[in-house]
């Protein structure tokens, strides 16, 4: 299995060549096809990741060459696979979480009337995330990273007869597009300074020939890639519109997998990382964390709050990685994957619940009606708020308290921060959702078991996934992703001991969390009341702080008035060139016409004069 | 040996009373009868050149010019014969329609 490896991605996309060529005649059974798929793919990676444990710890990297792609000159590309430990744990991430996602998607797609293109393209957006992850060079991982983007488009497009949703997925689509370019030549410097694009190359024996800048400017220049696909500042943008997409979508791709495609690469290519791009990666995801958290906390559609989590929780990664802590960002990476996940299949159930209403406004006390999603949400949110004894609490508290023990009072002050408006706006939103009475007109119902199901294995991985990582500073995990990282990262003497940082980071977590209550779901507040107080702070967090307006007013307008100009340049100028010269020939046809007037001696006399003046010049030449 | 001269004073002098024709007069059998009188004069220049200068091409020239003549005559009656037929007139102003 470790040499046939691109068997793994191979099997999905040959599922999503035969739905989307005869997914409507197939009917109910393109889905069971595609499950059938992620499902042979999720074993294949099981195998795989058998064999690989089997391996003595240095040779856990197997590359297997397939083919040369191309060449030109000593330039050359090969589609190739690499399978080493974060390739392997990315690879557990995508077909595992994936399966599940299409497991509940029989249920909350039926009677979709493009029941077969869905699972085509969600089979097709897993094929190119399993290249993409496995993938030996930055072309072949390039490749599947624009795949994934087009999936994406795809999937949040999917409802298109909505003019929202058609928007959105092209507003992520040049999104992203923005940071893509800016690594594709960052790409093009690699080819530039190294002659390759393969990561034993450029990652080997390459990044030590780079001066320091050039490093920095590969390193930054993918880093822009990063931030357009993970959602980062200031390229986030396109992430909670994406919502407009069907919810199991927003569960794999924006949740669990693509967004978290930015964090991957990162990891790999960590070597490249120099101290100033580390700099400029922690700062951006610190300031994501906490803008996003922020965000989150005023929204009011579940799954718009679930969407600046996301946000917020990759932040965090990308603020691991600028710690040079690349382990616990993938261990986050692993244990977000599930919990969030979880939460975006737990908010799918109660729109498929509540026939797709996703304003929390309107819920409320949905735990009564549907007891199984309700308990799973509270797993997920349990996990996001960083509580032990669940995943988030040996995930993202040790990132924390590495920010504290690399001697970084800011960082662990805002990072704590971000953390306590997690807990907060995650419990806004269990308590609005799942507490308190019903405020709706609806009925609610609890989903069928083939959604129901999926979402419990994911919580049960979201609730014991901390046992992956059982000791918080040498989990196994960590263990296991290190030989790929090289290196320890050099550990000050913290102010402050590894138990009372934990201890301080549960506390925060539970002041979020218990403010979260009282708020919300004590009853000792009327919390309609205290939303018509601020509408203006409201309005501005609502709308993620403005900037989306601001980029509206900043870059589509003057792009608009450029887009009417040219237009214009277009109808009058171009046309105007083509449509002038007939007009010309028009006008002088109109005047020239006359000339022939059909008396045959005015023509003699045109050629006698005619003769008689070459006549005339002739001899006043000579 | 006559001076050439006279010989281009005299194709001259045939050569304008043969364009004058052509431009003044109406009836398309005198204009033909006025092109083949500015074709001689050219002719006539011609031949005069050639004996001038001791050299035939003129002449070879002039009888070329006078079989291409004879070839156009035929063409050009045949065309004045089938207008009259049709229109009972051979003047040429009454054919103007190709025009415009």
């Amino acid at each position: 299995m470790l040499t046939t490896i691109y068997l793994v991605p191979l099997v999905p996309l040959v599922a999503a060549v035969i739905n989307l060529f005869f997914g409507k005649r197939l009917g109910p059974k393109a889905a069971w096809l595609a499950c059938a798929a992620m499902l042979v793919a999720f074993a294949m990676a099981c195998v795989a990741l058998a064999q690989l444990l089997a391996l003595p710890v240095t040779e856990r990297t197997v590359v297997t060459e397939l083919y040369q792609w191309f060449s030109a000159g000593t330039f050359s590309v090969d589609v190739a696979f690499r399978l080493d430990q974060l390739s392997m744990t990315m690879l557990m991430v995508v077909t595992g979480v994936g399966s599940l996602i299409h497991l509940y998607s029989i249920g909350y797609m039926k009677d979709d009337p493009r029941y077969g293109r869905f699972f085509a393209y969600l089979n097709l957006f897993v094929a190119f995330m399993l290249i993409l992850v496995l993938a030996d060079n930055y072309l072949l991982l390039y490749l599947g990273w624009e795949g994934v983007g087009l999936c994406s488009y795809l999937l949040i497009g999917f409802w298109f007869e909505k003019k929202s949703a058609g928007n959105a997925a092209k507003k992520a689509f040049v999104v992203t597009r923005i940071g893509d370019t800016l690594m594709l030549i960052g790409l093009a410097l690699m080819v530039l300074q190294v002659g390759s694009l393969g990561f034993s190359e450029v990652l080997g024996e390459g990044a030590k020939t780079l001066s320091e800048g050039t490093a920095t400017v590969i390193a930054l220049l993918l880093f822009c890639g990063a931030v357009g696909k993970s959602a980062q500042l200031p390229l986030h943008v396109w992430l909670p519109d994406a919502m407009e997409g069907p919810t199991p979508v927003s569960a794999l791709i924006h949740a669990a997998t693509m967004v978290t495609a930015g964090v991957y690469l990162l990891a790999r290519s960590h070597v490249l990382l120099t101290e100033t791009a580390l700099d400029v990666v922690l700062i951006i995801g610190l300031a994501t964390a906490l803008y996003a958290a922020l965000c989150a906390i005023a929204q009011d559609d579940l799954k718009r709050t679930l969407a600046y989590s996301t946000i917020s929780q990759l932040g965090y990664m990308f603020f691991a990685i600028g710690l040079k802590e690349y382990s616990l960002a993938i261990v986050l990476l692993v244990m977000h994957a599930c919990y969030k996940g979880l939460m975006f299949l737990g908010a799918g159930s109660v729109m498929h619940g509540l026939g797709g209403e996703t304003d929390m406004t309107k819920m409320g006390g949905l735990r009564k009606t549907m007891p199984l999603t309700s308990a799973f949400f509270v797993v997920g949110a349990w996990s996001l708020s960083g509580l032990p004894p669940f995943s988030g609490f040996f995930s993202k508290d040790p990132i924390i308290a590495a920010a504290a023990e690399l001697g970084d009072e800011l960082a662990w002050l805002v990072a704590s921060v971000a953390a306590f408006l997690s807990a907060l706006y995650i419990g806004r939103l269990l308590f609005l959702t799942f507490f308190g009475t019903y405020r709706g007109d609806k009925h609610p119902h609890e989903s069928p078991k083939i959604m129901t199901i999926p979402m419990g294995i994911l919580a049960f991985l979201a609730a014991v996934g901390g046992l992956l990582t059982l000791s918080p500073k040498t989990g196994e995990l960590e263990d296991w992703l290190r030989p790929v990282f090289g290196h320890e990262p050099e550990v000050h003497e913290g102010f402050l001991s590894e138990s009372s940082l934990t201890s301080i980071s549960v506390l925060i977590a539970l002041a979020g969390a218990i403010l979260a209550w009282y708020w919300f779901a004590s009853g000792k507040v009327a919390w309609q009341e205290r939303r018509a107080r601020h509408p203006r702070t409201r309005a501005f967090l609502a709308s993620g702080m403005g900037i989306d307006e601001g980029y509206r007013r900043v870059i589509a307008a003057p792009g608009r008035l450029v887009a009417v100009f040219l237009t214009a340049f277009d109808a009058n100028v171009v046309d105007g060139a083509a449509n002038g010269v007939g007009k010309l020939s028009v006008l002088v046809a109109v005047v020239g016409r006359r000339l022939q007037t059909g008396f045959v001696r005015t023509y003699a006399l045109g050629v006698a004069l005619g003769a008689f003046g070459l006549l005339l010049w002739l001899a006043v030449r000579a | 040996m006559t001076p050439v001269g006279y010989f281009l004073v005299l194709s001259g002098i045939l050569f304008s009373i043969g364009t004058v024709g052509v431009l003044v007069r109406r009836n398309a059998l005198i204009m033909f009868m006025s092109i083949e009188l500015q074709l001689n004069a050219v002719n006539l220049s011609l031949i005069a050149f050639s004996r001038q200068l001791g050299d035939l091409q003129g002449q070879v020239i002039a009888f070329f010019s006078m079989v291409v003549a004879a070839a156009e005559v035929v063409v050009g009656l045949a065309i004045i014969v089938a207008i009259f037929r049709r229109r009972r007139t051979a003047d040429v102003d009454d054919a103007d329609l190709l025009k415009w």
